[in-house]
């Protein structure tokens, strides 16, 4: 069997690694030890575990393990599955630690497995109300861990606080009124001795916010709201009193900088989502990338990706941080592929905008101006009686994560082109209720649009290459040192693609759609694979002689 | 004074002769009822509220006039779950306690005697002579119980989580909890003494096991995953690692502890 030193040759290996130095004691050691803040800083050097949703902080979904390569990725096997007891779609993108997995779970619950068979040690059972206020399924994407604690969303808008051990429940907080329309799905990211935290609803007219807590009380330490209240700048981007029921939930998980001290976030839609009419102005901070101070959470810059959006053209993407080469020097940059169908280059640092291109069909916008504000295409507003617009309202892209390789350089993502017809309505506000203002048909069938995973030089926001799917993924994207690119499809592949050249090189039918990202991790120096498929959690290695 | 220790203590006496225990549980061949989560509840809630109260009245405290008792206290006819199943679906003959209708599925008769279940351990209901505030006092301090339990996040975990233990066992049975541990120890309870290849012994509570692995927390917390065919033995002790606390705390030190157990439910 392939040992970890295997994996220490790795030409990126660069940096000392203290868990490394006896890579594999022969004393069997327990699983499990406590996840400590320089652990998370430097879970890059851990490779044998994946710590926190997009894997390290700077969230490039970028895994050092080497041993499934692209000369083996063929001999995959799978190791183990675990089936999630309630049936929904899963969304969860596992965490492992010292050989112990958690897999968050529909509704709202959690389980603790062995990470090398998938067998359960504990579980956690979220109770729920009845009435629960939620768009788009009974998902759960994700924990964080701090210590020796577990920290999860919850469809009522709660944020639990569980012992990693047992399951037990330490503190359970109301993040905010799930009978108002607030919801959460997302992982929170752990940001030095707090739990950073967003929330869902944008679909329900809430006012959407980014909150720190206290890890040990589940004090609320700071809340940012994404809609400035009164008096606040970029109030007056909103018409009347548009802002209190302005949306730009914060639904998907952020990545966090140590060395500048930034959080920085992604927003969603303005509320209602297709009728701007009621909500004059930019929308300030709605569609947004928002960089929060570390200790506070004060707005240190934003940088708005659509102005006014009327196409529920959401910047709820996981923003990846790399230092890039970027016109003959390194610079501390964000990518980000966003759901209204263009790719930026930002500087992390300042916000200032340094490349943008469209990488998928869109018509809604003439291009993007020299700051990075889209040109909008004169008459592509939703209207009563529909109106043709691309990307459609799922996006370019969405939630589902992207990725980056520290090999290629590249960064990947999940796209489709595709087109809608955009309809407008004229609807009040009323609490706990749907407020959208509209919705979408598609006028062809699915199978009739093109999706494809895109490899982006982020240097010149080009394209370097393509991989076709059908007719359709929302699947995320996990790179690794072995050369490779893990995803799935909507028609229930996982596959890996070279990231140089985007061939492929492996699949696998799992017959479920895949809606998850795949995450990579080590035990006793054999490298896994897992992916969750349908309502199963699938994980892969190679086969042993 | 009638200090609920020593009655009860005669009850248990008796239970765990085998014979029976005073409510709320089952006698020992039955699998007990395994619809009593909080929706069966509801369930049997929104049944009995339909089809009950018009008779035993809308808070099920019972109704002079039509002769129906009161089901939130102890109960004349029904000592047991399966008691009171059979009362629900065979009626009382001659009375006006008529059957449910024969084509009512057991499911529902079920989330009927749990939601009745529920009320006879509604706190409001039950008077105890211990105080919750030694009890909380007796728990953390001289008892020591928060060394194996936690309660609001707080304690061990060489032992279940009892911060909404007041919403599971009623005073009989937090009593033999304290008194007789080793009754009916739940398998997640038990402790696994498995021996490797190399002959070592690790010990540890039984967190899972399954046809080819198990998994065991040790008395350090530490967690271990065992394949079968890779050990040389395993044993499974199905005591509790609880101590009885007949000989350490006296009769009023147990009856605060019974106040102080019976009010730990979710808040709100
Ligand atoms: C028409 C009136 C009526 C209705 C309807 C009725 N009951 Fe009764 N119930 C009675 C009466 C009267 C008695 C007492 C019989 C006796 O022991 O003399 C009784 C007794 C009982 C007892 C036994 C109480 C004890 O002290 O042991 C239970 C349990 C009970 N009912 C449950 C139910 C449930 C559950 C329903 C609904 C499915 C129900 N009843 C519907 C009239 C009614
Ligand atoms: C050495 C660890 C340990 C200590 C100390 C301990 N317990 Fe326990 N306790 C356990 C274990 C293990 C169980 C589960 C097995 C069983 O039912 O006995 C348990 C079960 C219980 C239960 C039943 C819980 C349920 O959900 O059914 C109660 C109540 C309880 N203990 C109360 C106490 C009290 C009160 C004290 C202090 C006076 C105490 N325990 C001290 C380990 C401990």
């Amino acid at each position: 069997m392939n040992k970890f030193s295997l994996l220490l040759c790795g030409t990126f290996l660069t940096l000392p690694v203290q868990a490394q130095e006896e890579p594999f004691q022969t004393v069997i050691t327990p699983a499990f030890s406590p996840v400590t803040w320089e652990r998370l800083v430097n879970a890059e050097s851990e490779p044998e575990n994946w710590m926190m949703y997009s894997g390290t902080l700077d969230s490039q979904r970028y895994s050092r393990l080497d041993q499934i390569n692209t000369d083996n990725v063929t001999e995959l096997e799978m190791k183990w599955s675990y089936q999630i007891p309630v049936i929904d779609r899963a969304e969860t993108v596992p965490t492992v630690v010292d050989g112990v997995m958690f897999i968050t779970e529909a509704p709202s619950n959690l389980t603790a497995v062995d990470a090398r068979t998938g067998r359960v040690y504990w579980r956690y059972d979220h109770e729920l109300p009845e009435d629960l206020r939620i768009c788009c399924g009974r998902n759960n994407r994700g924990v964080a861990i701090l210590g020796e604690t577990l920290f999860m969303s919850t469809l009522d808008a709660h944020l639990v606080a569980i012992d990693a051990r047992t399951g037990n429940v330490l503190w359970d907080v109301e993040v905010a009124d799930y009978e108002a329309g607030y919801s959460k799905t997302a992982a929170p990211l752990i940001v030095k001795d707090k739990v950073v935290t967003g929330i869902a609803g944008g679909e329900f007219g809430i006012r959407g916010f980014i909150d720190a807590y206290d890890p040990v009380t589940g004090e609320l330490e700071w809340r940012t709201y994404a809609v400035p209240g009164p008096g606040e700048p970029g109030n007056d981007s909103w018409s009347g009193d548009s802002w209190k029921t302005g949306g730009a939930a914060t639904w998907i998980t952020g990545s966090y900088d140590p060395d500048l001290n930034l959080i920085y976030w992604g927003t969603g839609n303005p509320g209602p989502d297709w009728n701007g009419d009621v909500r004059l102005g930019d929308n300030l901070y709605s569609d947004s990338a928002l960089a929060l101070n570390g200790d506070t959470g004060e707005i240190a810059w934003h940088f708005q990706f659509t102005p006014h959006d009327v196409h529920d053209y959401d910047s709820i993407q996981v923003p990846i941080l790399a230092d890039i080469e970027y016109q003959g020097s390194t610079r501390k940059v964000m990518m980000w592929a966003n759901r209204n169908a263009f790719f930026y280059t930002i500087d992390r640092e300042t916000g200032e905008f340094l490349e943008g291109e469209a990488y998928a069909t869109q018509t809604w916008a003439q291009g993007l101006d020299p700051n990075g504000r889209p040109i909008p295409t004169p008459g592509m507003a939703p209207t009563y009686e529909g109106i043709l617009v691309s990307p459609p309202i799922v996006g370019a892209t969405n939630w589902y994560s992207p990725a980056y390789s520290q090999q290629t350089g590249l960064f990947y993502v999940t796209s489709f082109d595709g087109e809608q017809e955009f309809f407008k309505r004229d609807e009040d506000y009323e609490e706990g209720e749907r407020f959208t203002g509209g919705g979408g048909r598609y006028n062809q069938p699915m199978d009739a649009f093109h999706s494809s995973i895109r490899a982006i030089n982020p240097a010149t926001a080009e394209i370097e290459w393509e991989f076709p799917i059908m007719p359709r993924s929302s699947a995320g994207i996990t790179t690794t040192a072995g050369g490779i690119v893990f995803t799935g499809s909507a028609d229930g592949y996982f596959f890996a693609l070279d990231a140089a050249s985007g061939e492929e090189l492996w699949h696998i039918s799992l017959g479920a759609r895949v809606h998850a990202a795949p995450m990579t991790y080590a035990i006793d120096g054999q490298q896994f694979v897992t992916i969750a498929s349908g309502n199963v959690v699938y994980t892969f290695g190679l086969k042993e002689d | 004074m009638g200090n609920l220790t020593t009655q009860l203590g005669r009850l248990l006496t008796l239970a765990l002769g085998g014979l029976f225990l005073a409510k709320g549980s089952s006698f020992a061949e039955d699998a007990g009822n395994l619809y009593n989560t909080n929706f069966d509840i509801n369930a049997g809630l929104k049944y009995f509220e339909r089809q009950c109260s018009r008779c035993h009245g809308f808070d099920a405290k019972g109704n002079d006039e039509t002769g129906a008792p009161d089901l939130t206290s102890r109960l004349a006819r029904a000592s047991s779950e399966v008691g009171l199943f059979n009362i629900i679906r065979t009626g009382i003959p001659g009375t006006a306690m008529l059957p449910v209708a024969a084509d009512l599925p057991d499911t529902q008769v079920w989330q009927l005697v749990a939601y009745i279940g529920s009320l006879s351990t509604d706190p409001a209901n039950i008077d105890l002579p211990g105080s919750v505030a030694s009890g909380a006092s007796v728990f953390t301090n001289k008892g020591d119980c928060s060394s194996c339990h936690m309660v609001d996040g707080q304690g061990g975990r060489l032992g279940p989580d009892l911060s909404r233990v007041g919403e599971r066992r009623s005073p009989e049975e937090l009593l033999s909890d304290m008194l007789n541990p080793h009754t009916d120890v739940a398998p997640r309870w038990w402790t696994m003494r498995v021996t490797d290849m190399d002959g070592v012994v690790r010990e540890g509570l039984r967190m899972n096991e399954d046809s080819f692995s198990l998994r065991i927390m040790d008395e350090e917390l530490n967690l271990w995953s065992y394949p079968k065919n890779q050990i040389a033995s395993f044993e499974r002790v199905e005591a509790s690692t609880m101590p009885s606390y007949t000989q350490t705390l006296s009769d009023s030190e147990i009856d605060d502890l019974v106040a102080y157990l019976f009010s730990l439910r979710k808040e709100n």
